[in-house]
């Protein structure tokens, strides 16, 4: 007869004189594999099921790729980036632009991108120290509006009304299928890099002093934090990885337009994982990429011309009633840690 | 002996307010320097300058030799300087022991420090302010006393040279404040910090300070051994107002 037996942190199962405890902690080794078997193995799965799956789970590694640095950011300015949107223009259209102008392949444009979005988060980096609380979320809220602007006024260059065309393919094996597979799998694979690599960061020392930094500014300086470097440094290399993720979406649908990115509804989704995941919880932006993209693909199979209507209220409804987020719920009954939230100052 | 640290000609203005007026004093390696005034006498404005949250208007600060008066909070943390506030203002998000560990790593530069050897300092520090059992207990959900003393640890844990204590007895009951000064008597001794003392309350510093600099409307009216300090009758006045003799 098995027994099982819930306890605060495990599920005990007895069988006759037998036992086995599972811890529940998602980030437990063993779980973490197994969410992670888990999405390795969904595009293979619906490569045969149903491919259009494969987009879907694109959308969702790439949403999720955009919320973890945009976590980072957060807790290492101590601010809230309305903006990250920006960064995946500057990627976006120097791989277009030059990929277009050259006829570059991906990997000849990511130095580019990369180098131009450091340079960039450089030059708006001060940002970070002479804005806080409500100008820094206008600052940064107006630069990819102004950029969408500049798109449109040198529209020779940008094509702002039409979109970029003709970039070359990131992955071109000639069957759209395979294609559409290994894309799933590099979407996964930077996914996976970007968290573990941030969750790394925020764990060690610096993530702490960040997490320090978050909580009150002036009293993190006065125990001995340069906050103005780790903010810097916190900003630019988030920004960057941000870039990237531009970088991937101009040679993915080797196209790239401005107006898909830069404006506010594509910025919010992005905060709406940020937020619902969990307050700038790295894991929790995994579980709200998949939340928000899944949930955005269902409505569109199934509400039809309500959905743009019905997708900001069923998430807003979300935010209401679960503050901390899908992962908050997990994380309300263990405090043990320093992972830090959001707090928007004045 | 060289001071510790050296205040010359301190003014703060905040526009036409003059917040601190002309203040000058030495504070010695070791000793316990007490530093009083009525409300609003500025006390805490001259903290803020000497810690670096505020920048004074003319006037210098040396510490050790060293012209502090321009370097950042974090520089001056690193060179030995460290606070406590005067309404405890903890990590709120971060639990008692990370907040400790935080400033543990932030602190004066220890070379080759890993974040084990942090954490045991930062255990070390927490189990002397009495917090050990709390070491989980995010801050927000602290009583105030354990808040100061969690200040104080925090403060402790950067290793300072000189730690400047702001108002302790301000909200204690007088079981906790005994409790509270005990334990700042038993960090300068055992620390061998020197300490900046300033309280509202006379009798605890009448105690425990080597030496008394008293202020008033941010210019300073006297200094000496808390005897002499108290028997001075611009410190009196100052307390009490003009005529306090016709009823003494």
């Amino acid at each position: 007869m098995v027994e099982l037996e819930l306890k605060r942190d495990r599920i005990v199962i007895r069988l006759g004189t037998r036992k086995w405890e599972w811890i529940l902690e998602p980030r437990y080794w063993r779980n973490t594999l197994i969410w992670a078997a888990i999405l390795v193995i969904f595009p293979a799965v619906s490569y045969f099921v149903s491919p259009g799956l494969i987009n879907t789970m694109i959308s969702a590694n790439i949403y999720a790729a955009i919320a973890i640095p945009l976590a980072l950011m957060t807790i290492g300015t101590g601010r809230m980036n309305f903006g990250p949107n920006f960064f995946i223009g500057v990627g976006g259209y120097t791989a277009a632009l030059l990929s277009i102008a050259y006829g570059w392949g991906p990997l000849a444009t990511l130095p580019f991108a990369i180098l131009m979005s450091i340079v960039c988060a450089l030059i708006f980096s001060p940002l970070v120290i002479v804005a806080r609380g409500l100008y820094y979320v206008l600052l940064t809220l107006l630069l990819p509006l102004v950029f969408l602007e500049v798109t449109f006024i040198y529209t020779d260059t940008f094509k702002g009304d039409t979109g970029l065309f003709g970039i070359v393919p990131l992955i071109n094996t000639g069957n759209a299928k395979i294609n559409f597979l290994l894309l799933g799998y590099l979407s996964t694979a930077i996914m996976f890099a970007y968290l573990w690599i941030i969750n790394k960061v925020l764990k060690s020392r610096y993530g702490l002093l960040m997490a320090a930094i978050n909580d009150d500014e002036e009293v993190a300086h006065g125990i001995g934090i340069n906050i103005n470097k780790i903010k810097i440094i916190a900003f630019i290399s988030a920004s960057t990885m941000i870039g990237i993720i531009g970088w991937f979406y101009a040679h993915y649908f080797s196209s790239f337009a401005g107006i898909t990115y830069l404006p506010l509804t594509f910025m919010l989704k992005i905060l709406l994982v940020l937020m619902i995941g969990g307050r700038a919880q790295v894991f929790g932006c995994v579980v709200g990429g998949y939340f928000v993209a899944f949930l955005e693909m269902i409505l569109i199979r199934t509400m039809g011309p309500i959905q743009p209507l019905l997708f900001p209220i069923i998430l807003l409804i979300l935010l209401f009633i679960l503050p901390e987020g899908l992962f908050g719920l997990y994380r309300k009954r263990r405090y043990r840690e320093y992972m830090p939230t959001i707090h928007v100052r004045r | 002996m060289a001071p510790l640290l050296k205040v010359n000609n301190l003014v703060k203005r905040f526009g036409g307010i003059v917040a601190v007026n002309d203040v000058s004093f030495e504070i010695h390696k070791g000793e316990t320097l007490g530093f009083i005034g009525p409300n609003g006498a500025g006390k805490s404005t001259v903290v803020n300058c000497l810690t670096g949250a505020l920048l004074p208007t003319s006037g210098t600060v040396e510490m050790n030799g060293v012209d502090i008066t321009h370097m950042k909070p974090y520089q001056r943390a690193h060179m030995g300087l460290a606070r406590t506030y005067q309404i405890p203002r903890p990590f709120p998000e971060l639990t008692a022991l990370t907040s400790v560990l935080a400033s543990s790593i932030a602190g004066k530069k220890r070379y080759n420090q890993s974040f084990q050897d942090a954490m045991y300092d930062a255990t070390h520090y927490l189990e002397f302010v009495g917090l050990f059992s709390k070491r989980n207990i995010l801050a927000r959900d602290l009583t105030f006393y354990e808040l100061r003393m969690l200040e104080l640890a925090r403060a402790l844990a950067t290793t300072p040279q000189l730690l400047f204590i702001d108002e302790v007895m301000a909200g204690l009951n007088p079981g906790e404040a005994k409790n509270a000064i005990k334990m700042i008597r038993k960090a300068k001794e055992e620390f061998g910090v020197t300490v900046f003392w300033i309280e509202h309350v006379m009798a605890v510093l009448m105690e425990s300070a080597d030496r008394i600099v008293a202020i008033n409307y941010g210019a300073k009216l006297a200094e000496g051994t808390p005897d002499e300090v108290v028997n001075n009758d611009d410190v009196i006045e100052a307390y009490l107002g003009r005529g306090w003799r016709e009823y003494a």
